[in-house]
């Protein structure tokens, strides 16, 4: 079927467009081209997206101003890191011992101020439209890696679920929740990937053996439908996902070496971790994890303090050293980020005081996939208040993932409504971030 | 095999058509050398542009310009690419010394351009913007002409092989009388370029066979040009007889002819109980109502089954789905007093009812369209107070008894008129007018202008206080409100309202007309939201109404959707519901109806519409007349000749069932006789029943979060005004579902409310020794014991809240300790039935079972395969399932993996 693009061009069957021949003339690919955004020597195989929902104090984590007024500046101190002239929070003493494995992007910024705006945005690299549901990075990633990725794995998985949805790509493109979050050395059960009521692979394969008799009303007709054809194809592979040992033991944790999973902790978010590295290293093309929490309109140091950091500097710290122990740093490219920052300015909302949310100032952290570890890029003005110069969007940020993922992210997709979107239409890669 | 080499190649082309005398040739003969010719603006300058590519969005159609230099996309805001291209802050063009300007140096590369050569000095097109430059370079003065007629000749074509090639002619007619051959100033495109390929002059060359439009654009014009090539030598006298039962078949047939497609057999009776049951109800058809079907020897079976289906409450869960499908049921789009979820509800029961009560649909359109908060002559005080009747837990009143349905005016992404203006254009026209946003709708006539006078009917409609109850209003929430703002007064007033007490609410209401001597900006106000009353509007192809004669704008609004000469509204619903149908609409998308995007079956979509129209717009006349047909009876099984066809209709094609009916589905085939009996008769137990949509909303089906399961298979997520919200496609996540989640894998398994549980029980096999059985029970009593441990945990960390004084905190575990303790209850239920010796649940089944619960195992098999294929099993398949259960440990298990298998089969999950 051919659909017809709001701008006056054509194609056939969306799932399929994407490519050069489809949408886009030659003019647009010579300026791509000469922009240097094809075939970009992208060393991540891999994406891992941290998402820090609530929207996290960058004063208070990675962009501390010690030398701000005191209803600024909080009371954390900073503390040096491995890397000579950087400093991050007191609270964060695991990740100061690993700043070469990742980057500090600090000054980023933007105007959506409401978390679930915000989280679209960050969670996209577009900003939000009313009119339009914007794929996430791992639907991006998944329909950019199809046919390249393991068939007995699950291409997107969400642990425990994610933010990141497939908009106008299609169902196809939707994460594999795996709806809870692994216990330290318990065996973890994932929704649909995980033998569950006592079945053993001996069961599946004979209940299979069943369904293989059985399925043949449409026999000789299959190419009559493209439908008939996909369900056999996914059919296939939904199976020896099931029946994969490498699938199950990707996702049990609990056969991790003891001394590689103590660094993890014993906490949800580090436990998130292990996993994203088990998953990786399986062959998964891209996971997403989160730790929430953090919308300290009140009692902002307590909750910082007591929970939100630690939490935070376990899981991190021993994801960056566990991905590089087990040489993956280099091709998993990782981001992290929240939905915004919080007020610079203290409020007093509550005894000790708390901060709001505030997109205008912001940071966020990446590491692999050929970023220089051990870096600040960008800068914040004296009171974190926003930019010292230009900043960055979350577009930027978007581009400079994509990139380090290999995902051409000039290319144009066309909505099944017709309208062509860029994948990330404002951003540039931020370039020091590799240099 | 090619196909092709079978044919006779008739070349009957209707080449070269002759032109009337008074035409004025092409423009590319009379400027082919000298010529005293000026050219005009909008009739050769702007379509020329566009032939050469410089008002694509590429170059300087895009929104940004190139070079600063933009020209509008597809060329018809006149005005500005005159200014763009003459403007003296420009200087892009030199009258007195033409071949200077940019206009001409940059195409020809006299100077350097980034979008390359596009013009060779002294062709035809250089002459025609030199002579243009140098007579003054004129715009237009008393404002755009008018094309009255864009002739194509051959107005249709039908090849006969492969690579033949015709050349297409446009003739613009204008309002003056003048025509003019303007074929070198058209842009072609081919809707499908297998079947014809179409090149910038017009020249078609044939492909594969099949049939497709060939589209001219030329000024406003829109014209799409048939383009056929039969698919066998069936056509004409040599076209079987084929018998046309109904109008539809002889329409459908009609065009089937003409392709040499021949249509296949009609389905058999299980087939079409199961696909109608589907399509018409969202329910599979259960076992007993399969046997009594096959076993129903009357002529008119099938006829009394569409009447039946269409009385049961399925019929009207599943349309009304549909509907608000259409609609936008979004309840992450109202923040309303009342709260999201009870806006998803009142919107799903308010159409619910009317669907029952087979409401005409244009009544019911109206009922929403029209829709105020207050019914008339209501007070402010009176509204209130009603609104308590309904909301309140002693109330008993009904919100679907009001007249009207508010709420789908009062979504916060539905303020804006433009916003109102391309939704509402989406649900109730089934067009995309928001290209003409922002700039000429390239597949359509629409342009901006169209666009603006439109959303002037949409800026007088209101979600908030009226200034006539504004005293009321504030003086209530003073009163009530203890200083509270925004969400946080909301929610306490939704309190209020649950608890029986009349609270002040805001409300749909129509504004005054403005006054049209206060010269006031038409211009969206800061916030946003409103924009300012327009005084005139103008329907999409109508004339100019003067709004300030209305009361409500939106009548006039109204009154055009309900003529008879509308050409959407009634084509929009027949074709949409054709489409839920038959997998395609016969404009396809569905809601995508523009001139680019013509119907496969012209006649058919008339017919159908007119008739809607003529039955007083009756749904369940539609419905009737589409599964009475044998277009809609054909059998998948192909033939050779409609084996590709998917758009005529030659054959039933495979559909995935929909997310809600794919849900639904499992559940019936797996459910327990007396549970099935309960979810047919109340469908707010089914997934077809859950109201709302979106991305927060939490649809439950019964006690279970659905979430899961509904956005894998594609449910609609009502945001972006398109039926593509709702997806039919395959998907890895949803065999993954339907092979091993634990809600299948339970719904398969003996237990509570299950089928095999009552194989159990009647073949007598005991639980206990299963492991499986004992799993469960361990699993309850874990799952007990991890309970308590966490209701410790959390009541331990409220007290130690309450004690630093952080009550409101303390208060929110507690709520969490609240569920947690019925969790518990419930499991320890769970556990206290496994460890009973005598097994209660088998006791209680005992009692239920239903007398035709068969312990003969061949019988056991043809029942699964009843329950989930709808159709009695094959002597090789009933062979096949029982060596299977004979092998298993014991027969329920065996029936168990049997019935697993057949769902997931592609039988199962594909309505054929």
């Amino acid at each position: 079927m051919i659909y017809r693009t709001c701008d006056g061009m054509q194609r056939r069957d969306f799932l399929k467009a994407g490519a050069f021949g489809a949408g886009l003339g030659l003019s647009s690919y010579l300026r791509m081209a000469s922009a240097g955004e094809v075939s970009p020597k992208a060393k991540a195989k891999a994406g891992i997206f941290v998402y820090l929902g609530g929207g996290p104090s960058h004063m208070d984590s990675f962009d501390l101003k010690p030398e701000a007024p005191s209803e600024f500046r909080g009371e954390f101190k900073p503390i040096e890191t491995n890397v000579p002239g950087i400093q991050i929070s007191e609270h964060l003493p695991k990740l100061a011992a690993c700043q070469d494995k990742y980057a500090i992007l600090r000054g980023v910024t933007h105007s959506v101020a409401a978390h679930q705006l915000g989280t679209e945005y960050v969670n996209t690299g577009s900003r939000p439209l009313a009119s339009l549901e914007y794929p996430g990075y791992g639907s991006v990633f998944t329909k950019e890696r199809e046919g390249s990725l393991p068939s007995d794995l699950p291409p997107f998985v969400a642990i425990p679920n994610s933010p990141q949805r497939p908009g106008f790509l299609g169902v196809k493109y939707s994460p594999l929740n795996t709806g809870a979050t692994p216990r330290p050395g318990q065996p973890f059960a994932v929704r649909g990937v995980t033998l569950s009521g006592g079945l053993t692979v001996t069961e599946v394969e004979k209940r299979r053996g069943l369904l293989h008799k059985l399925d043949t009303a449409f026999a000789g007709y299959e190419s009559d439908s493209q439908l008939l054809d996909g369900l056999d194809r996914f059919g296939q592979q939904a199976y020896s996902i099931i029946t994969s040992k490498k699938a199950r033991e990707a996702f049990d944790v609990s056969r991790e070496a003891p001394s590689f999973a103590e660094p993890f902790g014993d906490d949800a978010f580090g436990m998130s971790c292990l996993l994203a590295i088990r998953l990786v290293e399986a062959g998964v093309g891209f996971v997403t994890l989160s730790l929430g929490g953090w919308d300290t309109h009140q009692d902002n140091f307590t909750k910082l303090r007591e929970n939100l950091l630690p939490k935070l500097d376990v899981g991190l710290a021993a994801l960056f050293v566990g991905l590089e122990q087990r040489g993956l740093l280099d091709s998993t490219s990782v981001f992290v980020t929240g939905e915004f920052g919080r007020t610079p300015k203290i409020n007093s909302r509550s005894t000790e005081g708390g901060r709001d949310h505030y997109p205008r100032c912001m940071f966020m952290l990446m590491a692999g996939g050929g970023v220089r570890g051990g870096q600040v890029v960008g800068e914040s003005d004296e009171t974190a208040s926003g930019p010292a110069s230009e900043g960055f969007s979350p577009d930027d940020a978007a581009a400079t993932f994509y990139r380090n993922l290999g995902v051409d992210f000039t290319k144009e997709y066309h909505t099944s409504s017709g309208r062509p979107i860029t994948i990330v239409r404002d951003g540039t890669p931020i370039e020091q971030l590799t240099a | 095999m090619k196909s092709t080499s079978l044919f006779v190649v008739l070349a009957t082309l209707f080449a070269t058509p002759a032109i009337a005398g008074d035409v004025m040739p092409s423009v590319s003969f009379r400027y082919a050398g000298e010529t005293a010719e000026t050219p005009d603006f909008q009739k050769h300058v702007v379509p020329l542009l566009g032939r050469l590519g410089c008002n694509g969005r590429a170059c300087h159609g895009s929104f940004k310009g190139q070079g600063g230099f933009r020209l509008s996309l597809f060329g018809y805001d006149f005005e500005n690419d005159h200014e763009q291209i003459t403007g003296d802050d420009y200087s892009r063009v030199y009258v007195e010394e033409p071949e200077f300007s940019m206009l001409l140096s940059k195409p020809t590369l006299d100077e350097p351009h980034g979008g390359g050569k596009r013009l060779e000095v002294d062709s035809w097109q250089y002459n025609v913007l030199h002579r243009w430059l140098k007579e003054g370079a004129k715009g237009k003065i008393d404002g755009p002409l008018k094309l009255t007629q864009l002739q194509i000749s051959p107005s249709e074509l039908i090849f006969n092989g492969e690579g033949e090639q015709v050349p297409l002619q446009a003739v613009a007619v204008w309002s003056d009388g003048t025509s003019e051959d303007v074929t070198a100033l058209c842009r072609f495109q081919s809707n499908n370029p297998t079947v014809a390929e179409v090149d910038a002059d017009g020249r078609i060359t044939s492909g594969q066979p099949g049939d497709t439009h060939v589209v001219v654009f030329y000024d406003g014009g829109v014209v799409p040009v048939p383009v056929i090539r039969p698919v066998s030598e069936k056509v004409g006298p040599k076209y079987p007889a084929v018998a046309t039962r109904t109008k539809i078949d002889e329409l459908v047939v009609g065009k089937l002819k003409k392709l040499g497609i021949v249509p296949s057999e009609v389905c058999t009776d299980a087939e079409f109980l199961r696909r109608v049951s589907l399509d018409l109800a969202g329910t599979l058809p259960t076992a007993g109502e399969v046997t009594a079907f096959l076993n129903d020897s009357s002529p008119d079976k099938r006829a009394r089954k569409v009447e039946e289906l269409l009385e049961t409450p399925a019929y009207a869960a599943w349309w009304t789905t549909r509907l608000c499908d259409w609609s936008g049921n979004n309840p992450d789009f109202a923040n309303i007093e009342i709260g999201r979820d009870q806006v998803a509800t009142d919107w799903y029961d308010w159409i619910e009812k009317r669907v029952t009560d087979n409401t005409p649909y244009d009544e019911l359109v109206a009922g929403i369209v029209l829709s105020q908060s207050r019914e008339e002559g209501e007070s402010f005080q009176d509204f209130c107070r009603n609104m308590c009747g309904i909301y309140g837990d002693a109330g008993d009143a009904e919100f679907a008894d009001r007249s009207s349905m508010p709420h789908y005016w009062a979504r916060s992404n539905f303020r804006k008129a433009e916003d109102r203006a391309i939704g509402f254009a989406y649900t109730f026209l089934g067009i995309r007018i928001q290209c003409a946003q922002c700039h000429k709708h390239p597949f359509d006539q629409w342009t901006q202008d169209d666009f603006k006078n439109f959303e002037a009917f949409f800026t007088r409609v209101n979600y908030g206080v009226p200034r006539s109850s504004k005293d009321e209003y504030d003086a209530m929430v003073e009163e009530l409100g203890d200083g509270k703002k925004g969400n946080q007064l909301r929610n306490q007033l939704g309190k209020m309202l649950r608890d029986g007490k009349p609270v002040p609410l805001r409300e749909v209401f129509v504004l005054e007309p403005r006054n049209n001597d206060r010269n006031r900006k038409q211009k969206d106000d800061k916030k946003g939201y409103r924009s300012e009353p327009a005084v005139a509007g103008r329907v999409l192809g109508g004339a100019t109404i003067d709004l300030n004669e209305y009361a409500d704008p939106r009548e006039p609004l109204v009154e055009w959707l309900r003529s008879p000469e509308n050409p959407y509204f009634a084509r929009a619903f027949v074709n949409r519901v054709w489409s839920s149908y038959f997998n395609v609409g016969i404009v396809n998308p569905p809601d995508d109806m523009s001139l680019a995007n013509p119907p496969s079956n012209e006649p058919l979509l008339d017919y159908l519409s007119e008739g809607f129209i003529a039955s007083g717009y009756d749904m369940k006349w539609l419905h009737r007349e589409i599964t009475a047909s044998d277009a809609y009876q054909r059998a998948w099984q192909s033939n050779e000749t409609n084996r590709r066809d998917e758009s005529n209709f030659s054959r039933a094609v495979h559909r995935r069932l929909p997310a809600e009916v794919a849900y639904d589905a499992v559940a019936f085939a797996t459910a327990s006789e007396s549970r099935i009996k309960e979810m047919l008769d109340d469908p707010s137990q089914r997934a077809i029943g859950v109201p709302g949509s979106g991305t927060r909303y939490r649809p439950r089906v019964g006690k279970t979060d659905a979430s899961f399961a509904l956005t894998v298979f594609g449910r609609s997520v009502r945001e972006s005004n398109c039926d593509c919200d709702r997806s039919s496609e395959a998907s890895l996540l949803q065999t993954v579902y339907l092979q091993n989640d634990g809600d299948v894998l339970k719904a398969v398994e003996a237990g509570k409310g299950t089928w095999i549980g009552d194989v159990r029980s009647s073949l007598g096999e005991n639980e206990s020794a299963k492991p499986a059985g004992k799993d469960d029970a361990g699993n309850s009593v874990q799952r007990t014991q991890q309970i308590r441990k966490r209701i410790a945990e959390i009541a331990g960390k409220a007290a130690e809240l309450r004690r630093n004084g952080k009550g409101k905190e303390a208060k929110k575990l507690v709520a969490e300790v609240a569920e947690l303790r019925r969790e518990l209850a419930e499991s320890e239920r769970a556990s206290r039935r496994k460890d009973r010796k005598e097994d209660p649940e088998e006791s209680i089944d005992e009692a239920k079972r239903p007398a035709d619960v068969s312990t003969n195992p061949a019988e056991l098999v043809e029942l699964a395969y009843l329950r989930t294929l709808s159709r009695l099993p094959s002597d090789g398949e009933i062979q096949d399932a029982l060596a299977y259960v004979s092998s298993a440990e014991s027969k329920h298990e065996g029936l168990r993996d049997l019935l697993w298998a057949l769902l997931n089969t592609k039988e199962f999950v594909v309505n054929h």
